[in-house]
């Protein structure tokens, strides 16, 4: 539904201006701006994505064009958990950019062929990729606090206070949300890509190919793995987590974007 | 009526002038009952703060002079000053620059330090002595509660008064921006210093739960524990607890390192690496520097306080730019009222407004009344001046009942048919 995403792309444009105004200004009344039409979007982005099954006749999250708007819904998703459990607002100025950007190459994108029956028929396979896109989304999340993280770190260290560091949500915060985004985006990965294995063994009678997507996979889940177990059981806090956070991250884009040039027959999801 | 401000602050006059011009709350409320006579200085209000001593008047727009002498005189004869003697040190604001004045002082804009919060209660304070003593009519009212308006205003748009710009206080903020709300915190003392204490006490009323002194001399120590409900150990078990400290400060005298990146160490790794934060208010230093190369330790010396604090400065210096601007337009949008509700203007441009007409018809009709004496003349013009006068009396009459209820914007109504603007 064209009109719907076109008229929700509107709404984060205008939710992501205010949120970079509110991060500048430190203005209340903006954020407050930016949650409303950050709602509005996510309200008119999910109708969009039902009218989209609804009419297309199969789940909405095959061809690019889906992922990316499904990611951005999901992103939003997070996004909101965000705010409402750390009250962050700063992660909006960061977030909703992207979300606005993501939706509207969704848009631009246009109209994707249908997928064959093949996929849509199962009930596992949309799980397979629901999941791993929220995963996506999660380690994307975890991915700015890090980058948070060490902005301010760095300048603490330094000493050297700069415009930025005022605006930014503490250090034990951004550290918790990192390692909570990591864990919970984790959680998904192993959850998405067990499911897709199993859907493989039963349609196909094979549950690994050796196929790009599913290698990259495997290391980002083995990053992230090290991640939460160091960040766990060895205090493993601060700097080097949060790079790690970044690091990870590449994999994560490797994965989604860059395994599609390596051939294999994952599409997207 | 015009607004009048005379007064002298910190940057005119020195302490020795202030104190002696400074008014407490009693001398306040007979300061203005001698003031506000009701004919010069109409409406009069004293701020009187260890910074500036500065009074606000209102008066007709004809007698500004006068007022602002008699002002002038009022603060040499309650200073027990010569005569002239405060020439160089006052300066007097009239009209719009008195109104951007006050709003400017009480936003905080005109403080020794910038954003600073005390003003506003201390303005909010001399209108409650004006209010009970009578002084605040119609005019100064409005003012302050515009005021108060814009204070607000400068407060939640620009970040003034958002960074710490004192040692004291800069515990205060990094403890924040590490730990994020200070609630459930430990902050250690090491060393029982004066400035440490007030360190402490910041960081008790931002939310810290518990207060660690470990001092040398004991007795000083539990001194000041009785005071914020803190425990008191022993400087040689100073290790054990180190590890329950978030935030530590340190201010002993001793000539060389109490805590060294060895004890840091192993502190942190009996706190499974949470982040600690290290304030060294002490010189010499009593905390080794290479603390701040291990990771999860943030290190500050009285140094990097100093810095971060003329940073901050800055920052409020920015903001205060922000401020200015809302400033201005808010000055503006009450020059715009204060000209509402002003009824002389409106009442003079009316009566002028039909005194014309009536000449008018005089002149078209004058013709066909032939040649007449003088006298028939003025009987003529009195006739016209009479009528015109007994017609408008009621409408006018109107317009003053509408303004003394306080409804400026009715006052504008009758005008209307007539087709006045300002």
């Amino acid at each position: 539904m064209r009109s719907l995403l076109l008229a929700a792309v509107a709404a984060y444009l205008i939710a992501a201006i205010h949120s970079i105004l509110a991060f500048v200004n430190k203005r209340r009344s903006l954020q407050r701006v930016a949650e409303w039409s950050t709602a509005a979007g996510f309200i008119l982005h999910t109708g969009s994505l039902a009218a989209d099954w609804v009419i297309d006749g199969h789940y909405p999250l095959f061809s690019l064009r889906e992922a990316l708007s499904f990611l951005a819904w999901a992103l939003v998703a997070l996004y909101c958990l965000v705010i409402y459990r750390y009250r962050t607002q700063a992660v909006g100025a960061f977030t909703m950019p992207l979300i606005s950007v993501l939706t509207l190459v969704a848009l631009l994108i246009g109209t994707s062929p249908n997928a064959p029956a093949t996929f849509s028929t199962t009930w596992l396979f949309p799980i397979h990729t629901t999941l791993l896109i929220f995963a996506y989304a999660a380690f994307a999340i975890a991915f700015m606090a890090s980058v948070m993280y060490l902005l301010q770190e760095r300048e603490l260290k330094l000493k050297t206070f700069g415009a930025i560091f005022h605006r930014l949500p503490p250090l034990t915060t951004v550290n918790e949300l990192a390692t909570s985004a990591a864990a919970l985006g984790l959680l998904l990965l192993t959850l998405g890509m067990v499911s897709g294995v199993i859907w493989s063994s039963m349609r196909f009678g094979r549950f690994w190919r050796n196929d790009p997507k599913e290698i990259f996979a495997l290391l980002t889940w083995l990053l992230y793995f090290v991640l939460i177990i160091y960040r766990l059981t060895a205090h493993w806090r601060g700097r080097s987590a949060a790079w790690l956070g970044v690091v990870g991250f590449a994999l994560v884009l490797l994965t989604f974007f860059g395994a599609r040039f390596l051939g294999g027959y994952h599409v997207f999801g | 009526m015009t607004i009048l401000l005379v007064g002298v602050n910190h940057k005119t006059a020195p302490v020795e002038i202030r104190e002696r011009l400074a008014f407490n709350d009693e001398a306040c409320a007979n300061g203005l009952r001698q003031l506000v006579d009701g004919d010069v200085v109409r409406e009069g209000l004293i701020v009187s703060t260890c910074n500036r001593v500065e009074i606000l008047g209102a008066t007709a727009k004809d007698q500004l002079e006068f007022g602002a002498g008699r002002i002038t005189h009022f603060l040499d004869t309650s200073g027990h000053l010569p005569p002239g003697f405060l020439e160089t040190h006052l300066y007097r604001h009239t009209d719009e620059e008195a109104v951007r004045h006050v709003f400017r002082v009480a936003s905080s804009l005109d403080s020794m330090v910038v954003g600073e919060p005390q003003i506003l209660g201390q303005v909010r304070h001399a209108y409650a002595i004006g209010v009970e003593t009578g002084t605040v009519g119609k005019v100064l009212n409005r003012l302050v509660h515009h005021t108060f308006r814009v204070a607000k205003r400068v407060r939640s748009e620009t970040g003034i008064a958002s960074s710490a710009v004192s040692i004291s206080y800069m515990a205060v903020e990094l403890g924040k921006k590490i730990f994020g709300a200070l609630k459930g915190c430990t902050v250690m003392l090491i060393g029982a210093g004066e400035m440490a204490e007030l360190s402490a006490r910041h960081l008790v009323n931002a939310g810290a739960k518990r207060v660690i002194i470990a001092n040398r001399t004991e007795a000083t120590a539990r001194h000041m524990a009785a005071e914020f409900g803190a425990t008191t150990v022993p400087l040689d078990q100073m290790d054990r607890h180190l590890a329950e400290a978030d935030v530590v400060i340190c201010s002993t005298g001793a000539p060389d390192y109490v805590v060294t990146a060895e004890r840091t160490r192993k502190a942190l790794e009996r706190r499974r690496n949470r982040p600690t934060c290290f304030i060294d208010i002490s010189v010499p230093r009593n905390i080794e520097p290479f603390v701040s190369k291990i990771p999860n330790v943030f290190l500050f010396d009285i140094d990097d306080l100093e810095s971060v604090i003329s940073s901050n400065i800055r920052e409020r210096e920015r903001e205060a730019e922000r401020a200015e601007l809302i400033v201005q337009s808010e000055v503006m949008q009450f020059q715009q009222k204060l000209r509402l509700m002003d009824i002389g203007p409106s009442i003079g441009a009316l009566r002028q407004n039909m005194q014309t007409i009536a000449r008018e018809e005089l002149i078209r009709q004058r013709k066909r009344l032939g040649p007449l004496t003088e006298e028939q003349e003025a009987a003529i013009e009195s006739l016209l001046m009479s009528t015109v006068n007994k017609i408008s009396h009621p409408i006018l009459n109107q317009m003053r009942r509408f303004y003394e209820t306080s409804e400026p914007e009715a006052v504008e109504l009758p005008k209307d048919p007539f087709g006045l603007e300002e």
